[in-house]
């Protein structure tokens, strides 16, 4: 159903592109084979409506959907990772899926399902009964001198289950059409995530096209692809509990880690959230040890037990292999795949094919000579289609139980309608792309539009947080809240500070006040005797200086060190955060990334103002849409646990402030708790310490008071698990302890505050009493709840290089 | 001769451990020269799991968990074992590079498993040039093995105080001492280099009291050697600590690429600190009777 360019194109008002592409095919290497158009220059099928739909919009209209979907993909953190030290990418996703015919497409899958019968055949040879080694069948020496053959896998999977489940295939075009292999992925195989998320943005940015696209859905894969890793499991089988064991946030791929437990609706695990105890794997949890039955990998093969393979690796699990000797956990794929990745065994592929198989080998590898055909990919501009060299990832996966197809031999494989295509040079990496694409296979009938992949699961924001929690994540957002709120405390002080620099701006009008808030930021310190330990700060511009060095991000406790912090911890829980907090965050970290120490101080204010809405937003949009289960009262314990200490810190400070005694320094902790309103409307009256300190000490309804964390903080302890224990933990006697200070305090003696010493020494000692237990809160609730399991070590280093 | 030997291991630790994870090589395995009875095993505290397994070099691995807090592991194996006198060595062998050619053309995985570099062993020129002193042109394989056993032994001093467990070759080479392992690793290293086929074999060997003087219980040590593949024959072991052929006085543990195949205890911890490590291997000849 091939349509002439000549007339209906024309009519249609696609000439332009079309046109303007055949001519560059011209050019190139004539009757070579493109994706888009066939050999007479029309138009292949599926292709059409594409064409015309993105010809319609033009260059403006298509710029438009392209930066639309620059800013999805930049929300998503696909690209997120460039903040970080670790290598990322930063792509485009071209408006122009790549489009195969359906007809096509069975070949290539038929010949993707045999590639994966074939490596669980080789697999099960190579680390069994060893007999394709000997048969000459296989380079010995290329084998063994891999460093992805790992001698210890032996016999080590149960032959129950298969080692293969899940298979990512690179494939190209070459120049007369003909599919060919360009690599295996087996240990981690990355690239699902991107594949669904290419998806989703493209049904976002351009509906209209997609909706009513006669293509295959992709949400039937993954679905089955979970059935699959269920059906794996050894023990509990009507529930299994599985695992994604990721390196973490370390690894260029966390972010698609993250992306893909949470489409799975499983936990992302870490090696270190891991253990493995009476030969079974379990993940550590905050009610104690929960037995894990399936490890969906990405971690490499080598690095996931210290024990048997690499011994340095800090990121798996020691016992792993053992475990999974004994049946204790599935492993999904079975260790040792890497080796299948060997790109030697190409040349060994169509003799072990017809050996092990019975078969032809129906996909040719590509070798070097091999000449990649060409696909239309927009220009930066979204001005002209030119012909691009593409590589396209495809992902085989296990059928649950044994499916027969009727009239055919029994299929245990399926592959994912859709891909992964990137542009590059045959075998590039998709990391390092430019420009990826989203693969439509085209169907002979309109498919059924299935309700948008993660919306189908339920909330966006899901967090399967009962007490199965594990301890990591219960601690990242416990930390999460901590540095949420310091971020907020010092960029309101510094927002004080500001404005005073701003309306002192003469030297010789000394405001005394600032002082006081460098100290408050800690930028001049004081040792206990009062004296300054920092030489004072002179004169506007050095303290100036001093104020802005607060947006340098090589300062220490600066706000983009506090941000990292943030951002950091953020990372390790993504699989938790709903996708408008991580939105609002992705917008703080690019408001943060404007900082600098040459900003004008009104610019500063400003940016202090904004990272206090930003951050109000986040936790916000994060009490809103997060479960209020376990993970949540982490959090906003973190939260009002470092606002009650920030603020008993201040008052202390204000207390024994050296150089300004008087009213002016409550007036700035009115303003920096931003409680200034709430006075005001209260006691419409001047101020008065007595008043301030009732609002932000004792009076319960005020959010910012003492009395109303307390309580918070108490009420959120008090539902942890373990607390319905009649013993009372370190921590709640020490919440204990704080309440009995405040609610005891003799409030007749802190009356007259301005002008009694003993009511300054009352309330002293009533700050000390509460600042007191506060300070070891934090230590309790890590030692009660989060897991500081030492790093396990080697008994006997065994690195031969140490 | 028939043996009872007695290898114990014990770690004390500074700190608890709450969880360890180990791999012990401690149980010998029969070969065509030997023959061995039940180990009796004993893990001190004893472990919350444990399971025996044969690695891929036919190795009898002992895997086993303690979940409990200690501070101090034990693990202790008597096996009673039988040894037999080596056939005769050939009288004839190929001149060594047609044997080198020819196991280069061989994709057997026994072969090029022992050929190739492994985690303690690469192979380089420094290694061939040493092997070439005994290696010269046309020398038949066993010759020429036998002269680089001998070259060893008369060069190089064995010296316990020189040595870690990761001492390199070329250090072994330029200082010209050390101890059974490094030699071991050494002629391996020297015989792959020139493309011969060459195993690590742990073991121990008996030791003889001075005239006069009774055995000293626990005296003895662990021992390593080598062993290289003569074609038509089979392996040749080979101690280059003692200049000998290593035969029926040499009771066998297993064996591997290099020592990182066959270490006695290997484990993963949590907690622990520093650690003392004692090792006490008795090799007792039995005289009469069956083992």
């Amino acid at each position: 159903m091939s349509v002439s360019v000549s007339a209906s194109l024309h009519e249609l008002g696609t000439a332009g592109l079309v046109e303007d592409y055949l001519n560059q095919l011209g050019e190139g290497q004539p009757g070579t084979f493109d994706a888009m158009l066939d050999r007479h220059g029309q138009l292949r099928p599926g292709w059409q409506a594409l064409i015309s739909g993105l010809e319609a919009l033009g260059t403006d209209g298509r710029q438009r959907r392209h930066e639309e979907i620059q800013r999805l993909l930049a929300e998503n953190g696909v690209i997120f990772n460039r903040h970080d030290e670790t290598q990322g990418r930063s792509w485009r996703l071209d408006p122009l899926p790549w489009v195969i015919d359906q007809a096509e497409w069975q070949a290539l899958e038929a010949g993707m399902i045999q590639r994966s019968r074939l490596f669980n055949a080789l697999f099960d040879d190579i680390y069994g009964a060893r007999t394709l080694f000997d048969a000459g069948l296989l380079p010995t020496q290329t084998l063994l001198a891999s460093p992805h053959f790992l001698l210890p896998c032996h016999d080590a999977k149960p032959s129950d289950r298969s080692a293969i489940n899940f298979h990512g295939i690179d494939v190209m075009q070459d120049t007369k059409g003909q599919w060919r292999v360009l690599g295996d992925r087996l240990q981690a195989p990355a690239g699902t995530g991107f594949a669904l998320e290419n998806r989703i943005l493209m049904a976002r940015a351009l509906p209209e096209m997609y909706r009513n696209a006669p293509l295959k859905r992709l949400a039937g894969f993954l679905d089955k692809y979970h059935r699959t890793l269920t059906s794996l499991a050894y023990q509990h089988r009507d529930n299994p509990y599985v695992v994604l064991l990721t390196p973490g946030p370390g690894s260029p791929r966390y972010v698609e880690h993250a992306y893909l437990a949470n489409y799975l609706n499983i936990n992302l695990a870490e090696g270190q959230d891991l253990v493995v105890r009476d030969s079974q794997l379990w993940l550590r949890t905050l009610g104690g040890l929960q037995a894990v039955d399936v490890a969906l990998r990405h971690c490499d093969d080598a690095y996931c037990d210290p024990l048997e393979l690499k011994g340095d690796s800090q990121l798996g699990v020691p016992g792993l292999l053992q475990a999974s000797r004994a049946s204790g956990v599935a492993l999904s794929n079975a260790l040792g795949v890497g080796v299948l990745e060997t790109p030697a065994l190409a040349d060994y592929l169509p003799a072990l094919c017809e050996h092990l198989l019975g078969e032809t080998l129906l996909l040719p590898n590509a070798t070097a000579s091999t000449t990649p055909a060409t696909a239309p990919v927009f220009d930066r501009q979204m001005q002209r289609l030119t012909p691009t060299a593409l590589n396209l990832r495809c992902f085989v996966s296990r059928t649950p139980g044994s499916v027969t197809t009727p009239g055919h031999l029994p299929s245990h494989y399926h592959v994912m309608p859709g891909g992964l295509a990137w542009v590059g040079a045959p075998g590039s990496p998709s990391l390092k792309s430019p420009v990826v694409k989203d693969v439509w296979i085209t169907a002979n009938t309109p498919q059924p539009h299935v309700s948008q992949l993660r919306q189908a699961r339920g909330p966006a924001v899901a967090t399967r947080d009962g007490t199965d929690l594990p301890s990591r994540v219960a601690e990242s957002l416990f930390w999460l809240g901590r540095y949420g709120e310091r971020l907020d405390a010092r960029s309101r002080l510094l927002r004080e500070a500001l404005l005073r620099l701003m309306e002192y701006d003469q030297d010789e009008i000394a405001d005394r006040l600032l002082d006081e808030l460098l100290l408050a930021l800690d930028i001049s310190t004081q040792n206990n005797d009062g004296e300054r330990i920092k030489t004072p700060l002179v004169g506007f511009s050095q303290k100036r200086t001093a104020l802005l060095a607060q947006f340098d991000a090589s300062t220490p406790q600066a706000l983009p060190s506090l941000f990292s912090q943030l951002l950091g911890n953020a990372r390790s829980i993504r699989d938790h955060l709903g996708d408008d907090a991580w939105r609002v965050l992705h917008q703080l970290r690019q408001r943060v990334s404007t900082f600098s120490p040459r900003l004008d101080t009104s610019a500063a204010r400003r940016a202090c103002e904004d990272i206090s809405a930003q951050v109000a937003a986040f936790f916000g949009l994060c009490n809103e849409t997060m479960p209020h289960h376990y993970g949540w009262r982490f959090m906003d314990i973190g939260r009002f646990l470092d606002r009650l200490l920030g603020l008993l810190a201040l008052l202390k400070l204000t207390l024994n402030a050296p150089l300004s005694p008087g009213l002016a320094l409550w007036e700035v902790v009115l303003a920096t708790t931003d409680n200034f309103t709430a006075y005001r409307r209260r006691y419409r009256s001047e101020l008065h310490p007595e008043a301030i300190l009732d609002l932000l000490l004792f009076d319960e309804t005020n959010p910012r008071s003492v009395g109303y964390m307390l309580k918070r903080l108490e009420r959120q302890i008090d539902r942890l698990p373990g607390s319905a224990s009649p013993y009372r933990n370190a921590e709640r006697r020490l919440l204990i302890q704080a309440n009995a200070a405040l609610h005891l305090a003799d409030i007749e003696r802190l009356s007259h505050l301005a002008d009694t010493p003993d009511a300054q020494d009352a309330l002293g000692q009533l700050l000390d009493a509460l600042i007191e237990p506060l300070s070891g809160l934090s230590e309790a609730l890590s030692h009660s709840h989060f897991s500081h399991v030492e790093r396990p070590r080697q008994l006997v280093s065994m690195d031969p290089e140490s | 001769m028939n043996y009872t030997l007695r290898h114990t291991t014990r770690y004390h630790y500074d700190a608890p451990v709450t969880l360890c994870h180990s791999e012990a090589r401690v149980l010998p395995r029969k070969t065509p020269h030997q023959q061995c009875g039940a180990s009796a095993l004993t893990i001190s505290p004893v472990p919350q799991v444990q399971a025996e397994r044969r690695d891929v070099f036919g190795n009898r691995v002992l895997y086993f968990a303690l979940e409990e807090i200690h501070q101090t592991l034990e693990v202790t194996v008597v096996t009673p074992l039988h040894t037999q006198p080596l056939s005769p060595l050939p009288v004839n062998s190929a001149a060594w590079e047609s044997v080198a050619q020819q196991l280069d053309n061989d994709s057997r995985f026994d072969t090029q498993l022992y050929r190739l570099d492994s985690p303690f062993i690469r192979r380089n020129d420094e290694l061939a040039t040493f092997a070439r002193r005994c290696f010269t042109p046309g020398r038949p394989l066993v010759e020429a093995a036998l002269a680089l056993n001998q070259l060893i032994y008369h060069t190089f001093e064995y010296d316990p105080s020189v040595t870690t467990l990761a001492t390199p070759l070329s250090d072994v080479l330029a200082h010209q001492r050390g101890v059974c392992q490094d030699f071991a690793h050494l002629a391996i290293g020297a015989l792959r280099s020139v493309g011969l086929a060459a195993r690590y074999v742990s073991g121990y060997l008996e030791t003889q009291p001075p005239p006069g003087q009774p055995r000293l219980i626990g005296a003895d040590a662990s021992h390593a050697w080598l062993a290289t593949w003569i074609p038509d024959w089979g392996w040749l072991a080979l101690d280059p600590t003692n200049g000998t052929v290593a035969g029926e006085q040499h009771p066998v543990l297993g064996w591997g690429r290099d020592y990182a195949d066959v270490a006695p205890l290997k484990g993963v911890m949590n907690g622990g600190g520093d650690h003392q490590l004692d090792v006490e291997v008795d090799v007792m000849p039995l005289t009469g009777g069956a083992a």
